[in-house]
Order: structure tokens, then C-alpha cells, then sequence
């Protein structure tokens, strides 16, 4: 066993230009492979990625009763839910944890009613990463504070519909913790234009302490929302989380917003699809070079048996040697494809130069980052190992199988 | 020239394993680039056509300051006696139907729940609710002089659980800045598969709309299908309305189309990948039967065959290789699209929020184009031939003697 483990070894790095295509085969198609799966995750979080923060997040925390709720905003106190933000922050992938106190309501004036979402928000924190509240988005005024009282921030698609502008105040309703609405005149403080005019008539933002005090909520907030690194993997975390948190319901957006899920979900089935099919090409490049390498060595195979290799023990040494190349190729073909991502992922692949599309900045990225997914990966590197194999091992039985002396005859 | 041609078929024959897998990896590259392409852009195609069928329509018309998103109701930004416009834009051929829409906010109030809705004033009688009625679920579609019936979509009636016959109240905001609320009564319900769509509108005809929020004879919009997406140019310059703006699909559709241009961008990344499997298939096969014939490179030379020669060989292998392999390549994948173009893949309840400004079906059709199937095979003919090119050099640069004294 250790002789023959020692003979298949050397064997491989006797005619060293020989492994070398085999390895380079293998290490480039599944570089290939590798990119094409980081770029599906990538493409996700590039087009769709805004869009979930613009709707919830990619988790929420909540008090329980939400999911039975059958309002879109129920007044389900939680806590003041530090707890949540702080197992969330600590989990790998989370890049942050937003506490919201949110309620439904209406704002009118002269030019009509308009139901809104009244959301209470942490300005500082939530300043960093909700796409509404960048610097590039703020059309007048100034973003919130967070000490301020009775002011809101709204979309510019809200401030056009009813007529309004910075300074202006206007009555907004909101459904209290005692299911009552408590209405106050709040002044317009700044305004944002991401250019989706029905998504900004949706929703006011308010400062956390203030739609506490207004809603009679205490310390209680309503969610606590997290923005994960990469949009599609947030199944491990809500795992980790509804281990380590008791007394919430975790969800996801994929709960929250199905119609968009399933479109992501319909895109990933047709592009791991396609990417069974790449597989398919790439194990028949790797049997072909694999059977060419063997059939190369047909003279050898004589010779082995010439001096008295049984075809068995022929058969075992080259399937070694098949599972020896197919191993330093998947090794190899991971770590090039891991550094070819791994630097994607840093600079991105910029597409801008084929879409125009500056107007709507805010909803999706001009850069995608391929995401690198290590047990995607270990499934490519596998199933490289078996492809070689498998490969080995028919063209070792049949050679093994000949005359010794025809064998040796072969050219 | 032609002794080249015929020892690399010679070559190839002789190696009829090695052949034949490189030829079908190339097949399956190609079949493969072939329906990616089909299906991105038969998913694009459909959600675009959906969109438009549903939403804008291949043209409107409109006051120069309407938004659509405002849903504005002052007169200023509508169109007065839309009726007269819109029978005179059905007289021309091309036109398969168009019609006066109004669209006013509201909100819907049951029992302790406020939604927001859209609401569209319909001309019920009119072919552009075509695709409305043919997703009716229950109940009868609107008829014109109704005046508390509404239609309402799917979504919407199962997580209120409403059924026709039952009564809703709605607020509706009218062109004096006022509010106006009043029960209507559901006559059905529709779908259209796009739930971001069907969870927030509700269909109630033109006539009534324009009471309830005082806009008289006034509408948003005259919205327009053709039979024919290619002659919207056409149409839209033959269309006379003063004072009016007529706006196209593409107009329409803007952030639509930037989705569509960063999937194309997306794909050419991803046909990438699929080029470059298929092309390290073809460079190491090749570069091994290179190294294998090192021997018998050595005697051609030897017999006084140049460098240039020996590299017109390898090329010619691997053109001939690619040749092979994209005609297999296509008489696999056309007839596969073809079938699946029929078919369509189906993919369940699908649909992004209607306010995005998206909407997808719950089927893909692959749309092949003549031009696909085109730039794909030049795409693998160029990749293969090239990815045949160092190989080939490696092979003219061996020295003769050398190459004699080789083991292989």
C-alpha cells in the first residue's frame, strides 16, 4: 500500500509538464466555476440589495404576534431591544442592526389623504447605511437628528404629491401603543429623492425618541432590522440567531417581501442550472485530458505487467494516481478561484459602462462584488476529485487488462 | 494547403475518442451560451410585454405636467374630453385599442385596516382591459353604468378575505383637495399574476370614478395597446392631440429598460465563464496532443515541414474541432429553445412590487433571435481557435532532432 501510495506519487511528477496541463485544466475550469457562483451571489446583492434595505432589511427582529398580525404596521412593543442589536452585531456577516419603533398612519392636507408608514429611527446609525438618507439624495433641508421632536424627513415623491417643502407642517396621524391614532403637526425638516416617487410616498421618518414619546411607547421599540454583507445567504444567521435570542420572531425578506424572493429565487434556479450544465463541460475536458494522459503511458502499463504486476494491482496504482491529480487540482483550482474572487470582490466588477442609469443610483449598485461561498466551493473541488477518478479508472482497467507484450508494442 | 487540411482530418479520425469529446464539450458550450441568452432575454421580453399590457400600455397620452406617480388630479394635469382623442386614435390601422383611464389614490378601510390602493377608472366596454377579464377569478367583470361595483385583485381578497358581494368603504382623494368616501361593493376579482400589481389596484369604471372625485370629463391618460410593439414609432408620430404629450413603452418603461441593459451587462460576465470552461477544454487537450505527437512532430520535420506549416496543422485541428462542435452545438440547442420557447419554464407566483416599476409572469419563454444564435457561434468558433493558437505555436517551435529523440 505504502509502495504503491509512493510509486503513484512519483509517477505523478516524473513527466511533470504533463501534470502540469492536467492541473492547470482543472485549477482554471473550476476558477471558472468558482467565479460564476460568486457572481450569481454578487449579482444579487448589486441589483437586489438596495431594494431590501429600501423594504426592511435583510432579517427583522420583532415581537411575537407579528407574522399573525394582519396589519402592515402593528404596535407590537419589544422591548427597547439592545439585546437583539447586540446578538445580531455579533454574528459574521451582519454589517449592522438598526432599531426602528414603526406605526402606520396618514398625513393630510389640502391636496388629500395619504397612507403612510411613520418610521422612528436612530439618525446617527441609520444615517451610515440607509440608502434614503446619503448625502447625494438630500434635496433640501437636513437629515435627522437625534434629538429631534416633532419634524419629519420624507421623500421628495410625498413632498410633490401634497404640495409641500422644507418648513412647511403638516398634520400626520399615527396609530398609538393604545391602537388609537394620535395626530400632531410635525414640521417637513429635509427631503430625499432616490426617483422612485411611489416608494418615497410610502414612508416618514421621525426620530426614535420622538415617535416614543408620541406613540406612548416608553423604551419600547417595534423592530430591529439587520443589512447583511451578502443578500441570499441570511438563512445560517437567522439560525444562529433564534439560538441565541428567545421571545422574537426572526424573519427574513424573503417572508417580508415574497414577489421579490421569488424572483431572485426563479433567477438562482436558472443560473445553477446553467452552471450544472459548465460542470458537465468541464468533467468532459477533464476525462478527455485524463484518458489522454493515461493512453499516453499504454507502453508503461506493459512494462508494469511485464515485471509482474498483477492487472488489479495496476488497476489500484493508477486509480491512485487518478485520485492524487484530481485532489492537487481541486486544492489548487480552490485556491485560484478563492484569489480571483477574493480580489473581485475588493475592486468589483464595474458594469457601469453598460447601463445608464444615474438616475437610479439609489436602487441599484454600478459595481458587482462576487461572494465568495466556501461550501459551494467544496462541492466544485469534490466533484473535480471524482470527475478524475472516475476518469483513471476506466482507462487503467482496460490497459491493465492487455497482453503485457501487446502493451509493450504499442506506439 | 490541402494536405494540411487532410492530415489534421487523418488526425482527428485517429484520435476518435479525444475528437469527439472536445467537439461535444464545444457542442455543449455553445448549446449552452445559446439558451442563457434565450432565456435572459425571453425573461426580459415577457415581463417587458407584461408590463406593458398591464401597466402603460405601448403609448399615452397625457398633459405635459402629469406624473404618473403623482396621480394627480388637478385639471392642469389632465386631459379634457378624452373620449373624442381616443375614438379618433382607434381609426388608425395599426391601433388595437385605446381608451380614457383616470387614476386617483385612495384608501381602502376594512373593518380596523387601511391600505393603500390606486384606483383606475376603466372604460369597461373598452379591448384594453382585455388582459384584466381574461384573469378574472370569481365574480363578473365591471359593466359601465355601475355605479358601487369594483373589481379587486387577488392578493388583496385573500388577506382580507373578500369575495364578491362583499362591501369595502374607500377613501378617494378628488380633484379639490378634498376626501370622498363611499362603500363600494366587490363585483370580482381578477389576477394578472403579478401580485406586487394586482395587491394594490382597484378597477372601477371611468364614469364613476370621474364623479366621485369631481373630475367630470376629464381623464389621466389615454392609454393605448397596438398589435404591434415594432410600429409604436410609426403611431406615435401619425397621433395629432395638441396640448398633449404622447409618451412611448420606452418612456414608459425607464427603469425597466436600465434592469434590462444590467442584465445583458450581467450575462456577458457570465458568458464569459461559460466561454472560458469551454476554451481550457480545447487549450489542454490540444497542448497534450501536442506533448503526445511530440515524436511524430519531429519526423514531419524532419521530412522537411516548417515551423508555419506544423502550426497550419494544430490550427486547422482546432478550427476543424470548432466547426464540429458549434454545428453539433447548435443542432442541439436550437431545437432545445425552440421546444422551451413553446413551453416556457415555469416558475410559480413571481412578481416584483408594482411600485418598483417591475413586474415579472410566472413563466419564462425563452426568446431565441437569429442574431443570438449568431454572435454566440462566432463567440465559440474565435474562442476555440484561439485557445487552439498556443498550442499550435508550441508545436512549430520543436526542434526536429530534439523532438526525434523525445520518449513520446
Amino acid at each position: 500500500m505504502k509502495l504503491a501510495l509512493k510509486l503513484a506519487w512519483r509517477n505523478l511528477w516524473r513527466n511533470r509538464r504533463r501534470t502540469l496541463i492536467v492541473v492547470m485544466a482543472m485549477g482554471m475550469m473550476m476558477s471558472f466555476l468558482i467565479m460564476y457562483d460568486s457572481m450569481i451571489l454578487g449579482f444579487e446583492t448589486a441589483v437586489y440589495g438596495n431594494a431590501i434595505k429600501l423594504s426592511g432589511g435583510n432579517i427583522q427582529i420583532r415581537a411575537i404576534g407579528y407574522e399573525d398580525s394582519y396589519s402592515a404596521n402593528p404596535m407590537l412593543p419589544m422591548g427597547n431591544g439592545l439585546d437583539a442589536v447586540q446578538a445580531a452585531e455579533a454574528q459574521p456577516g451582519v454589517s449592522v442592526a438598526l432599531r426602528h419603533a414603526n406605526t402606520g398612519g396618514l398625513v393630510t392636507n389640502r391636496e388629500g389623504v395619504f397612507p403612510i408608514g411613520i418610521y422612528g429611527i436612530e439618525p446617527e446609525k441609520e444615517k451610515s447605511v440607509n440608502p434614503v438618507m446619503q448625502d447625494e439624495f438630500l434635496v433640501d433641508g437636513r437629515f435627522l437628528q437625534a434629538d429631534d421632536g416633532e419634524v419629519v424627513f420624507i421623500g421628495k415623491g410625498l413632498a410633490d404629491a401634497m404640495g409641500i417643502g422644507v418648513g412647511d407642517r403638516i398634520p400626520v396621524s399615527g396609530k398609538n401603543i393604545h391602537e388609537e391614532m394620535s395626530k400632531r403637526t410635525m414640521t417637513v425638516i429635509g427631503i430625499y429623492d432616490i426617483n422612485l416617487a411611489s416608494l418615497e410616498r410610502q414612508v416618514v421618518y421621525v426620530s426614535l425618541k420622538a415617535a416614543q414619546d408620541i406613540y406612548d411607547l416608553g423604551d419600547n421599540i417595534t423592530e430591529v432590522i439587520l443589512f447583511t454583507e451578502v443578500t441570499g445567504k441570511e438563512n445560517p444567521i437567522v439560525e444562529e440567531l433564534n439560538a441565541s435570542l428567545s421571545g422574537y420572531e426572526i424573519s427574513t425578506w424573503r417572508t417580508a417581501i415574497p414577489e421579490l424572493s421569488s424572483t431572485v429565487e426563479m433567477k438562482n434556479a436558472v443560473m445553477t442550472g446553467f452552471s450544472a450544465v459548465i460542470l458537465g463541460i468541464a468533467a468532459i475536458g477533464i476525462f478527455n485530458i485524463l484518458l489522454m494522459a493515461i493512453y499516453e503511458r499504454t507502453k508503461e502499463i506493459g512494462l508494469l505487467g511485464a515485471i509482474g504486476l498483477k492487472p488489479r494491482q495496476i488497476t489500484f496504482l493508477f486509480l491512485l494516481e487518478g485520485i492524487m491529480i484530481g485532489l492537487v487540482g481541486a486544492i489548487v483550482g480552490t485556491l485560484m478561484g478563492y484569489l480571483i474572487t477574493l480580489v473581485l470582490g475588493i475592486f468589483g466588477i464595474d458594469y457601469g459602462f453598460a447601463v445608464d442609469m444615474v438616475d437610479y443610483m439609489a436602487l441599484m449598485g454600478t459595481h458587482i462584488y462576487p461572494a465568495f461561498d466556501i461550501n459551494l466551493t467544496l462541492q466544485r473541488a469534490v466533484m473535480v476529485a471524482v470527475i478524475s477518478t472516475l476518469a483513471a479508472l476506466y482507462p487503467a482497467i482496460e490497459a491493465s487488462r492487455r497482453e503485457p507484450a501487446d502493451a509493450l508494442h504499442h506506439v | 494547403m490541402n494536405y494540411i487540411l487532410k492530415m489534421s482530418l487523418r488526425n482527428l479520425a485517429r484520435n476518435k475518442r479525444r475528437s469527439a469529446l472536445s467537439a461535444i464539450a464545444i457542442a455543449v458550450g455553445t448549446a449552452l451560451l445559446l439558451m442563457m441568452s434565450a432565456t435572459i432575454r425571453g425573461e426580459m421580453r415577457g415581463s417587458l410585454e407584461l408590463n406593458i399590457n398591464l401597466r402603460t400600455g405601448h403609448l399615452q397620452i397625457h398633459a405635459e405636467d402629469y406624473k404618473d406617480e403623482n396621480m394627480s388630479l388637478k385639471r392642469a394635469d389632465l386631459i379634457e374630453a378624452p373620449t373624442e382623442i381616443s375614438s379618433q386614435i382607434e381609426g388608425i390601422a395599426q391601433v388595437k385599442a385605446a381608451s380614457p383611464r383616470l387614476n386617483a389614490s385612495g384608501i381602502v378601510a376594512y373593518k380596523n385596516e387601511t391600505i393603500g390602493v390606486q384606483i383606475l377608472g376603466i372604460d369597461p366596454l373598452s379591448a384594453t382591459n382585455g388582459p384584466y377579464i381574461d384573469g378574472m377569478v370569481a365574480g363578473e367583470f365591471l359593466t359601465p353604468d355601475d355605479r358601487e361595483g369594483v373589481l379587486i385583485g387577488l392578493p388583496l381578497s385573500e388577506s382580507l378575505n373578500l369575495n364578491p358581494g362583499d362591501s369595502i368603504d374607500l377613501i378617494i382623494n378628488t380633484s379639490d383637495g378634498d376626501t370622498d368616501e363611499q362603500r363600494f361593493t366587490i363585483r370580482g376579482v381578477y389576477t394578472t399574476d403579478t401580485p406586487g400589481y394586482d395587491k394594490a389596484t382597484i378597477f372601477m369604471p371611468l364614469e364613476k370614478a370621474q364623479t366621485i372625485t369631481r373630475t367630470e370629463n376629464f381623464a389621466s391618460m389615454i392609454y393605448i395597446l397596438l398589435y404591434d410593439m415594432d410600429d409604436t414609432a410609426a403611431v406615435k408620430e401619425s397621433i395629432h392631440a395638441p396640448g398633449y404629450i404622447v409618451e412611448d413603452w420606452e418612456e414608459l418603461n425607464k427603469l425597466f429598460l436600465i434592469v434590462m441593459q444590467l442584465s445583458n451587462a450581467m450575462m456577458f460576465f457570465f458568458n464569459l465563464m461559460v466561454l472560458g470552461v469551454t476554451s481550457t477544454v480545447i487549450l489542454n487537450t490540444l497542448l497534450m496532443a501536442v506533448y503526445e505527437r511530440t515524436r511524430e512532430m519531429g519526423i514531419l520535420g524532419a521530412l522537411g515541414m516548417k515551423g508555419r506549416q506544423i502550426r497550419a496543422l494544430f490550427l486547422t485541428e482546432a478550427t476543424l474541432l470548432a466547426i464540429g462542435g458549434v454545428i453539433i452545438g447548435l443542432a442541439i440547442g436550437v431545437p432545445l429553445v425552440l421546444y422551451f420557447a413553446q413551453q416556457g419554464f415555469y416558475f410559480g407566483d413571481l412578481g416584483i412590487s408594482a411600485s418598483s416599476g417591475m413586474m415579472l409572469g410566472n413563466s419564462i419563454y425563452p426568446y431565441p433571435t437569429v442574431g443570438d444564435a449568431i454572435s454566440v457561434s462566432i463567440a465559440a468558433l474565435l474562442i476555440t481557435i484561439l485557445s487552439g493558437y498556443y498550442p499550435a505555436s508550441q508545436a512549430s517551435k520543436l526542434e526536429p532532432v530534439e523532438a526525434l529523440h523525445s520518449n513520446n
